[in-house]
This record gives C-alpha cells, structure tokens and sequence, in this order.
C-alpha cells in the first residue's frame, strides 16, 4: 500500500468518526435512553450537606420556621442543587479504571465513543441552568438528556478533543418541567496539550 | 453570616456593585463541594488521577462553581432573590492553595409582573484566582417590591 493510500484510508477513518459523532445529535445519553430518576426524594439532609459544603448560610434552606415565613412558605432546596439530585448513585470500585464514570457505561452513546477513540480526559466548561421552580422536600425529580451537539476535533490549551454539549430537562413526578441545564464538557486525549 | 432581608426590586440601579465573596479554596474546600454535590468524579478528589489527566492537582467541579455563584448572589439579595437564569463559562482551573474572588454587577432590569410586583434583574458576575477568570457568568434572578 503507497503512503498516498494510508493516508486516504486514515482521512477516510476520520470522516467515518466525525460521521458517527454528528449521527449521535439528537440523541439521549446516558445509561437507560438518556432518562435519570433520582435515587432519593428531594431531602433535608443532602440539603444540609449541600448548604455546609459551600457554607451558604441562607435560611430557607435550612431553618423550616424562617423558611416558612417566606414567599417559598416552607424550606425549598438550593435551586442550583438540581443536577445533584438526579446523579447516579456511584459504583466506587473501579471508577478510576472506568475514566472516572461513576457507573459502568452501557457501552453506547457519544461518551463511549470518544473514550474508545482515547479521548479520555473529561473537563466541564459551560453549565447554563433555567430553573421553573424551586424543589421542596419530597419531589421527586428525574431527567432526561438528549445531545445537542459536538464539535469537530480542536486544539485547545489543555488538549485536542472535541466539545459535546448536551441539553437536560428535569421534571417533577407529575411531569411538569422544574428545569433546564445545558452542559458543555471537552473530551480530550491527556498529554496533548498545546 | 446569615443574611435574613431581601431586597427589594426598587432598591436595585443597574451598575450596583455586588459585594465581593471571597474564598479561600483548600484541598478540603474542593473535596467537601465535589461530594456534596455528588461527583465522584477522581480529578476532584484524587491527585495522582488528576496528574495522570495532565492536570498539577485536583480542581473544583463545576456543580461547586454554579453552588458559589447561588451563594455569592443570594449573600448579596437575600433569602427570597429568586435565581431564575445562571449561565457560567469555566476559564482557568481552581486548585487548592489560591482565593477565588467573586465579582459581579447588575446590568439590567425589568418588570415580570406588575400587579404582583414582581420584577427580574440580569447580573454579570465573574470569580478571578492566581491563574485568571475562573468563571465568568450570567444570572437573572427575581425579585419583588
């Protein structure tokens, strides 16, 4: 094979990738079709937890007596808590030989994709919250995520990869929209870096 | 300290100056806001996994960063400031050992709801550390007079 056909075969590799990222537009991600329910209701505890980790000392999140003296008529959640209650509930063994997923992926969708290609490194860059709502204990929100785009291969600073933004939509148990999250993270190869 | 009056939309000019939140961001700090918000991802809580990603040292995840900008905005509005809108763009990374300076300022305001004197205001806020612009943002939030 001539040098000139190796490097027709490599550009027609990097179409065919380009073409199987573009293809994923559109599309859920995430394990079970791009849908989260969070493990647990909306609660005082992670609230609590959540409150004394950035030492946010506002009074309607915790003190149920001010709280219910307000326009809120009772305790509601830190409103930028909204992507933390539907996490996924972590697997802690092998996470680190999982790239950092904190459950086993079900070996689909964009973020596997990259992984594969060596893309590996994960940083976040943009994370744009509408929210409809303030959550009170007791909801029970669950989400679900869909790609909203992927750029084509970049050099940045801190390597070369691609950007993927996704859009989340959260809703209580009645189905109505609580709020809205678009996220933006780099995939990226380690050891890249310009 | 706990702030327990809000303000009122009334009392809000575009150009008012939010008063700056400083912190002083450990190891400690960034482990406490990663876990708290549930990400478990390592590069924020495991060095030698963060140097394996390239990076010097663990960094703040961004769910810590969009938890700062709540705080630094309702210290300043109070109780019943409604964030309604918080869109942020991360710059330089946030490792242990340097302050994050949050700045912002009000750029606009508008009426939502007459009758219910309901009104929004748009604020432009941004947190600067020893490597640059940590994050720089938007936010719109509600608030009545």
């Amino acid at each position: 094979m001539s040098t000139a056909d190796s490097e027709q075969v490599s550009e027609y590799e990097g179409e065919t990738f380009e073409a199987q990222l573009e293809a994923l537009v559109g599309r859920p991600i995430g394990a079970s079709g791009g849908v989260a329910r969070a493990p647990d209701p909306v609660n005082q505890p992670m609230i609590r937890h959540w409150a004394a980790a950035f030492e946010d000392h506002n009074p309607v999140y915790v003190d149920a007596e001010f709280a219910a003296q307000t326009r809120f008529g009772g305790i509601v959640a830190p409103p930028l808590m909204l992507q933390t209650w539907t996490m996924a509930t972590p697997v802690i063994t092998g996470i680190r030989e999982r790239g950092g997923s904190p459950v086993e992926s079900d070996g689909s969708g964009p973020l596997t994709l990259l992984d594969e290609a060596g893309f590996v490194g994960t940083l976040a860059s943009n994370s744009e919250f509408e929210i409809e709502r303030y959550l009170r204990p007791g909801d029970v929100i669950s989400s679900s995520t869909v790609v909203e785009s992927i750029s084509a291969e970049k050099q940045t600073r801190i390597g070369r990869g691609h950007f993927l933004t996704w859009l989340t939509t959260y809703v209580d148990d009645g189905g109505k929209v609580v709020g809205t999250q678009r996220f933006r993270i780099f995939k990226f190869k380690p050891g890249t870096a310009a | 300290m706990t702030r327990t009056a809000t303000i009122r939309w009334d009392e809000i000019s575009v150009g008012d100056a939010l008063p700056p939140m400083i912190i002083d961001v450990t190891a400690t700090v960034i482990v406490a806001g990663a876990l708290a918000t549930r990400d478990f991802m390592p590069v924020h809580h495991d060095r030698s996994y963060a140097n394996a990603q390239g990076a010097p040292d663990i960094f703040m995840n961004i769910l810590s960063d969009t938890a700062y900008c709540s705080r630094f905005i309702t210290d300043w509005a109070g109780p019943e400031a409604m964030i309604r809108k918080l869109a942020i763009r991360l710059g330089a990374p946030m490792f242990p050992g340097s302050t994050l300076t949050y700045t912002g300022e009000v750029t606009a305001k508008s009426i939502v709801d007459e009758a219910a004197h309901d009104g929004s205001i748009d604020i432009e806020l941004r947190a600067t550390n020893d490597l640059g612009e940590h994050v720089s943002g938007t936010a719109t939030i509600g608030l009545r007079w």
